[in-house]
């Protein structure tokens, strides 16, 4: 599914290079729940962005679904992502002024679904996450562990074959972490290939496969 | 702490470059509008205050109208100042000015020089005005016959020097008639309602003196103090019925009022107060072209509005950025500051913002004063902004700007409470505001208003331009001034007539546009001129070509013409004339008049030979009136129909002509087309200024739009990038942020159309001649709006559209 070669980015500080990513290789098979562990500053959320193709890399090859990511133009990548690929974020990036409904239906309506699909679609996820009373209420109105459930009800409405989970328990408490955690293994059970990025084992944990960063590079593969 | 205050503010404007920039820009322009329109009122308002006894003078106006012909004078009878004075203690001078014989040619060296400001006066003239005299006795000057006293500047383009005393000055070529200067008076100041370069004794005026029912003297009283003109306005009906009636009893056959009245028939006088008279009188026989105080309330408005376009910007963007202000006041309040040093923080800010945008402003003024008056018709003096009352109207400006537009914004951010901003819950919520919305619409409504105005003010002089006017106002040359040529008059008319790319010549010293010459006369249906069958109407003196060469058509009879003896007694009418009488067949007809002579009063009979098709002889303000014409020789004016590409050649040996008849005599012409513009000229500026307001006006609801679509730009950065990752393309994100501005300017339009059509129908009124407002005129101006909206916020929203998300999804 995912094939990186040889991935490497870097700023120009002072006339010198500093290396972010540095000769990365990866694959990531269909079905898969990869987890990305690291210290702070190792180049785990620039790999999750460069996979989900919202950041560039200076150098290397990367396929997707055998397709040439690293020659393609922007427009050809949005597409591909938008109908691929759904993201969590740690702080949610709910939209303040949406309903928990219209957040859900956001991700719908750019890919220009029609308005009654949509409307079936969100009351499916609704009903699935638990949350339909919660659907007219605004992101303020939740507690962190229901605004992230919005968010991977959002990343999941346009059901994308890949997940990117960037610290997507960070800001819960363990309780809610759990929970999230367990939706994730759900998910992946169904099918869905998963990758995240965490900071904690116990999460780590809940991944097929570990992947360790150091200063941009793999250190190891668990 | 004042200091402490300054420095922050100051340094505040500078870190906040662009937003500083677009609030001293906005401001700048809104007070230089506002301090140049503060002139020009200043000045309109201050015409005729200079004289001591300004506020006790009143002019006697003359309401008449009879047979149907109405007539509001500025004049009235020879005889009714002194009467006054006379019969009413509570007059205490009064004094009369009559020029309706208009300009005079003045000799120096071999040379004439045509004098337009003259008139004759009563020596009572420095009784009433404060004409300070500096040379010459104020209370003799004008006592004896032939006597003239002079400007100062005029005394200094005759002889060089004010030292003129006793020495003689000499008038018209052919009537000559030599004047001794007795008084040399300080220039008449430029905002006086008449202007005067010469005033010629009362004397020897050429006028049958003692006559109530002739109306052409600006007469002027002076009241005793406490006295109430309203009050004293009433006793002009003894002075009617004593003095006016008599005479028309026995030159009009009218023995009372009543049945004069009854006849639908009309005689008022009234007193309108002298510093009224510049923009409050409108009247026939004005001493020179008066201002309007409707023009003076438009622009007092539009400037004070244009100001308000800026402080809105101000305040707007304040209250925009208020979440980049709230941790500092979180900050400073759990440090203990009070609320009150906070809002006289903010203030501070305030004013010096508006205190830097004084200065821009007034070194725009500077720059643009020239080309001010040239627009508004005005010679202000960028100095006069440095006598006192400026230096402190300008001193009070920033302050007073600066508390309006710094207010609300001071008060607004002083108010967050210190826990809520400093755990961060501030930052949501300042997105929208019912309050900002609503002063863009403000904004963007006055701007649609001004953009609506300024289209039918330029339509509406389009119209007037390429109306059928019933003449045809194109190519044709006007001479003025070959009255001064004698007998020699037909001569030149007949020369020049001859010179290649001329069709066509007459005598023509009555035109179809304003300021020309005009003539009432009494008429009647019956040889029995009474109140019934008697009516005025403008009698008009025409030339055999005259129709031929102003392009006026015959709609039954015929012209003049050299083929038929009798048409010293023919009389040409004009369509509405004949509409007014009811004759079938008009022409046969006959109309009576009474001549005036030493030996009394003589009926003369006229006969109708002719139909004029109705042409517009006033401005298209006016109705088109009852109007004859009788056969004559006006040669005060000559007209000419060219008909050549060349015209610059064509003056040129028209004027080689005029050398070898008059080398003495200023060879003075015109075109038609352009005297007939003319009298549109207060239009034409009002459209100028008009659209130069609604151009600032715009641009700065822009900038103030460009200011907020900026700042929501970087407010919603992160739902940008969130929406981006989401699927969202950059179309859907400039559609998202543009939407709601775009919304506002739509609510704008909506509101704008009712309001600007209200004014510029009401403007429209004053025409008797007027476009119809089409809808099209507000979409227009809606979508012109909107247009210039989209440019200016899409720019910021593309800009925000196009950023990488990854940065602004960074959640460290």
């Amino acid at each position: 599914m995912i094939e990186l070669k040889h991935i490497s980015k870097w700023v120009t500080i002072g006339g010198k290079p500093n290396f972010i990513l540095k000769d990365v290789n990866a694959t990531v098979n269909e079905g898969e729940f990869l987890s990305i562990m690291g210290p702070s500053g190792s180049g785990k959320s620039t790999l999750l962005n460069v996979i989900g193709m919202l950041d560039e890399f200076n150098e290397g090859e990367y396929r997707f679904f055998h397709e040439e990511v690293h020659k393609m133009k922007e427009k050809q990548r949005s597409n591909l992502y938008k109908q691929y690929i759904g993201f969590v974020f740690q702080a949610y990036h709910l939209i303040d002024e949406l309903t928990v409904y219209e957040n859900i239906e956001t991700p719908l309506i750019y890919q220009d679904v029609k308005s009654s699909e949509r409307k079936a679609m969100v009351a499916d996820i609704l009903d699935r996450f638990n949350i339909v009373g919660k659907k007219d209420l605004f992101p303020t109105q939740l507690s962190g562990g229901q605004q992230q459930l919005v968010g991977i009800a959002r990343a999941l409405i346009a059901r994308p074959k890949l997940i990117l989970a960037d610290e997507p328990t960070g800001n819960l408490n363990s309780k809610q972490g759990e929970e999230i955690m367990n939706l994730f293994k759900q998910l992946n059970d169904e099918g869905v290939t998963i990758i995240q990025v965490t900071h904690s084992e116990k999460n780590a944990a809940y991944g097929k496969r570990i992947i360790h960063l150091l200063d941009g590079r793999i250190e190891r593969e668990e | 702490m004042l200091k402490n205050y300054l420095k922050i503010a100051w340094r505040n404007l500078l870190k906040n470059k662009t937003f500083s920039l677009i609030n001293i820009i906005g401001l700048a322009s809104g007070l230089a509008c506002f301090i140049l329109i503060a002139l020009y009122v200043a000045d309109e308002l201050s015409y005729d205050r200079y004289h001591e006894k300004a506020n006790r003078i009143y002019r006697i106006n003359s309401d008449i109208v009879f047979g149907g012909n109405k007539l509001n004078l500025a004049v009235t009878s020879d005889p009714m100042g002194e009467t006054l004075k006379k019969d009413y203690p509570q007059v205490e001078a009064y004094t009369r000015l009559y020029n309706s014989d208009g300009y005079r040619m003045v000799k120096k060296g071999s040379q004439y020089i045509r004098e337009d400001n003259v008139a004759h006066a009563d020596s009572t003239l420095f009784d009433v005005f404060t004409i300070p005299l500096i040379a010459g006795e104020a209370r003799t000057a004008l006592n004896e016959p032939k006597t003239v006293i002079v400007s100062e500047s005029t005394a200094k383009k005759y002889y060089g020097t004010t030292d003129v005393v006793g020495k003689l000055l000499e008038t018209d070529e052919h009537k000559s008639t030599i004047y001794k200067i007795t008084g040399v008076f300080k220039d008449i100041p430029h905002n006086s309602h008449f202007k005067l370069d010469l005033v010629f004794t009362m004397q020897n005026l050429d006028y049958q003196m003692g006559n109530f029912l002739s109306h052409n003297f600006q007469t002027y009283i002076v009241l005793q103090p406490g006295v109430n003109y309203k009050n004293f306005e009433k006793n002009f009906t003894q002075v009617i019925d004593k003095y006016v009636l008599p005479q028309a009893k026995q030159f009009m056959n009218i023995n009372s009022m009543d049945e004069f009245k009854k006849a639908g028939n009309r005689l008022e006088y009234n007193l309108i107060p002298l510093t009224d008279i510049h923009l409050h009188s409108d009247r026939r026989g004005e001493m020179g072209v008066n201002g309007n105080i409707q023009y003076v309330y438009i622009f007092s408005a539009v400037a004070v509005f244009v100001l308000l376009l800026a402080c809105i910007n101000f305040m707007n963007l304040s209250t925009a950025r208020s979440s980049n202000r709230a941790k500092e006041v979180g900050i400073r309040k759990v440090l203990g500051t009070e609320r009150k040093s906070l809002v006289n923080q903010f203030l501070t800010e305030s004013t010096l913002t508006v205190f830097i945008a004084t200065v821009f402003a007034i070194a725009i003024v500077w720059v643009t004063m020239s080309w001010f008056n040239d627009l508004s018709g005005k010679q202000l003096l960028f100095f006069s902004l440095f006598q006192p009352q400026y230096i402190l109207f300008l001193a009070a400006l920033p302050l007073v700007v600066g508390l309006l537009a710094g207010g609300y914004p001071a008060f607004f951010l002083s108010s967050f409470k210190p826990i809520a901003v400093l755990k961060g819950k501030i930052n949501a919520g300042f997105k929208r505001s019912a309050l900002r919305n609503v002063l863009v619409v403000f904004q963007f409504a006055t701007s649609i208003i001004l953009i609506v105005g300024t289209i039918i003010v330029y339509r509406q002089l389009n119209f007037i331009q390429t109306k059928k006017l019933g003449f045809n106002k194109e190519q044709v040359l006007i001479v003025n001034g070959t009255g001064g040529l004698w007998n020699k008059s037909e001569a030149f008319k007949e020369d020049v007539s001859k010179l290649a790319g001329v069709s066509g010549a007459t005598f023509a010293g009555y035109l179809p546009v304003s300021n020309s010459s005009r003539n009432d006369n009494t008429y009647s249906t019956s040889p029995v001129m009474d109140s019934k069958n008697g009516f005025n109407m403008q009698t008009w003196i025409a030339d055999y070509d005259y129709f031929k060469v102003m392009g006026m058509e015959m709609v039954k009879g015929r012209a003049f013409s050299k083929d038929f003896g009798t048409d010293t007694s023919a009389l040409i009418i004009n369509e509405s004339l004949a509409k007014i009488l009811g004759f079938k067949d008009p022409v046969g007809q006959k109309l009576y008049t009474y001549f005036q002579d030493q030996s009394g009063n003589k009926l003369v009979t006229y006969n109708i030979i002719g139909v004029v098709k109705d042409f517009h002889f006033e401005s298209l303000r006016q109705g088109i009136g009852p109007l004859c014409f009788r056969l004559g020789k006006p040669d005060w004016v000559t007209a000419f129909k060219v008909n050549t590409s060349n015209i610059n050649d064509l003056v040129k040996n028209v004027e080689a002509k005029w050398k070898t008849y008059a080398p003495s005599m200023p060879f003075s012409y015109q075109f038609l087309d352009d005297a007939f513009d003319n009298m549109y000229r207060v239009e034409q500026r009002t459209g100028k200024l008009g659209l130069t307001l609604a151009i600032i006006a715009i641009v700065i609801a822009c900038l103030g739009l460009f200011g907020l679509a900026t700042y929501m730009a970087e407010q919603r950065i992160k739902e940008i990038g969130v929406r981006k990752v989401l699927g969202a393309s950059v179309t859907n994100l400039v559609s998202m942020l543009s939407k709601d501005f775009l919304r506002l300017v739509i609510i704008s339009t909506v509101l704008a159309v009712p309001l600007s059509w209200w004014a510029m129908n009401k403007w429209l009124q004053d025409f008797a001649y007027r476009i119809n407002i089409g809808w099209w005129v507000f979409a227009a101006a809606g979508v012109l709006a909107l247009l210039i909206a989209v440019l200016t916020v899409s720019s910021q929203a593309i800009k925000a559209a196009l950023t990488n998300p990854v940065k602004s999804l960074r959640t460290e």
